[in-house]
């Protein structure tokens, strides 16, 4: 059976929650009958002392009650809290820099990183994947069924997250700083010389992921960032000329299912022991290294739409 | 000997960046209001990069590295200025006791009148 | 005295005083009275670390760790950005919704 509101804000729960919040702004219900009893007598007694107009009460009761849930206790829990929190952001930063101190040194043989997995896949991960940034090759080859599936996650979460901010057509728009036009002058002319450059860069690190460190993730997180600048300088209009709804759900999904097809290639061909018709290539070449280059470069695509994503849900509510 | 000059170069310079960054960091403290704050600040972004990358420039000598590093310059000479401006028109824009802080000054450079 | 251990004293002297000077900044970014405050201490603060990557990636011979500290740079920015246009945002709505009440 589900309560209606005010059970629920007069309820056991609501209140202990609000309590450990801090929150002070008292909801108005039954929170100290007595109290509140007291008051509506004096009124009561103002009333008849006045008789026919109503004075305005000297005594503002939300903000004698604010007064009276400070003086039991919440101001010294509030203090507390604070000593408490530090303490322990002090003592867990304690246990973490203690902890480096039995970390072996930087690069020593004698550590449980160097077993066989390592040296297999230092030994040979050039000769079987042609990735000279062995990281990628890890990520993207070894154990690309793990990459496959947090690329899923984050599918899901801006799935998740556009669930719940997005705002339907027939509310009215969040008001924007951004958005009206001659709004900043200055971050505009900036940003006409930094938003090509960001997206240089993130393309450089999605297109040399196999080479040099970088790849999907990072590259593509560098993109986002570009997007974002670029509509908190321009404005969501002027970004939507490009990069719209529709446009969002091509390259999204396109780019996850390509990615998937992709890895299922790559899986069954692994699993069977088949030989894969795409080739190597020479180590170190920008075309190299079989599939990981698209792979990389869809991965970072699939990565800034997520941050535009979450910028723009959060930001107002829509792409 | 060319070895050493050039380190004890770049050290100078190095040394003159941590120098200009404690001064900040100073001024974060010793200044009032936000906005002289923001300056004392702004001044890390610029000179103290800039002297510290360059003392890294002459370490490094000429290679794609050194390229690297006067990017960083170039970017952050470039940005943190707008950065500034930003901050500063938040500050404008949202602190209730301005006037107690600075004078106001209108389009004609007059001081505008208390209200 | 070598080369080397001239090095070694200048990169890890430099690092030591970047990091005091960090914290320090981190105690006005944590008591910073007004939100400029502390976005001003964060943004000084992206600054030192990328001092300190810059410094490092010399130091341990990296060459690759200066594309952490372009992309740092990056990023710092978008944060002073992205946050002064949300708090202008927050604070142009909160002034119209007084301006709503006041009317009545």
């Amino acid at each position: 059976m589900s309560k209606i509101r005010k059970n629920y804000d007069t309820s056991f729960r609501t209140r202990f929650r609000r309590y450990i919040l801090g929150e002070t702004e008292l909801p108005e219900v039954d929170y100290m009958p007595m109290y509140k009893k007291q008051i509506a007598e004096e009124k009561a007694e103002d009333e008849r002392a006045t008789e026919h107009y109503l004075m305005p009460p000297e005594v503002d009761p939300m903000e004698d009650a604010k007064r009276y849930a400070e003086l039991s206790g919440m101001r010294w829990f509030r203090r507390l809290y604070g000593v408490m929190a530090l303490l322990l952001c002090v003592a867990i930063s304690g246990l973490l820099i203690y902890n480096v101190a039995f970390m072996p040194e930087f690069g020593s043989a004698d550590t449980a990183m160097t077993n066989e997995v390592t040296e297999r896949y230092i030994e040979k991960g050039q000769e079987e994947t042609g990735v000279v940034n062995t990281v990628t090759g890890v990520i993207l080859q070894y154990r690309g069924f793990d990459t496959f599936g947090e690329t899923h996650v984050l599918f899901l979460a801006t799935i998740a997250v556009m669930i719940l901010l997005k705002r339907r057509k027939d509310e009215e728009p969040v008001r924007m700083d951004g958005e009206n036009p001659g709004g900043d002058r200055i971050l505009r002319t900036m940003a006409h010389f930094m938003v090509p450059l960001i997206f240089l860069f993130g393309l450089y690190i999605l297109v040399n992921g196999h080479l040099s460190p970088g790849g999907g993730f990072s590259g593509g997180a560098v993109l986002g960032a570009g997007l974002i600048l670029y509509s908190a300088s321009f404005g969501f209009t002027a970004t939507a000329r490009f990069f719209n709804e529709r446009i969002y759900d091509i390259v999204k999904v396109g780019s996850l299912m390509l990615y998937s097809l992709l890895i299922i290639y790559y899986l069954f061909t692994g699993a069977n022991g088949i030989d894969s018709i795409v080739p190597l290539g020479k180590a170190g070449a920008i075309i190299s290294s079989g599939l990981i280059l698209p792979i990389n470069i869809l991965v970072g695509f699939e990565v800034a739409c997520t941050m535009y994503a979450f910028f723009a849900l959060f930001r107002k509510g829509g792409l | 000997m060319g070895e050493w000059i050039r380190f004890g170069f770049a050290a100078f310079l190095i040394l003159c960046g941590l120098l200009a960054a404690g001064i900040a960091a100073f001024g974060l403290f010793k200044f009032r209001f936000a906005l002289n704050r923001m300056h004392a600040a702004a001044m890390c972004d610029t000179l103290a990069i800039l002297l510290v990358l360059s003392g890294l420039i002459v370490l490094s000598g000429f290679n794609f590295d050194s390229l690297k590093l006067f990017l960083i310059i170039l970017l952050l000479w470039c940005a943190s200025p707008v950065a500034s401006h930003l901050l500063a028109n938040l500050e404008v824009t949202v602190s209730p006791k301005l006037k107690d802080n600075c004078e106001i000054l209108t389009d004609d450079g007059k001081e505008e009148e208390k209200v | 005295m070598s080369l080397s251990q001239a090095y070694n004293i200048l990169f890890g002297g430099a690092v030591g005083v970047l990091v005091l000077i960090m914290l320090c900044v981190l105690i006005r970014a944590v008591r910073g009275p007004e939100i400029v405050d502390r976005i001003v201490a964060v943004n000084m603060l992206g600054t030192l670390t990328i001092m300190i990557i810059c410094i490092l990636s010399l130091w341990l011979k990296q060459g690759y760790l200066l594309d952490v500290a372009i992309i740092y740079a990056m990023i710092s920015f978008l944060a002073v950005v992205i946050l002064t246009r949300i708090y202008l945002g927050v604070y142009h709505e909160r002034m119209l919704k007084k301006e709503e009440e006041r009317r009545g």
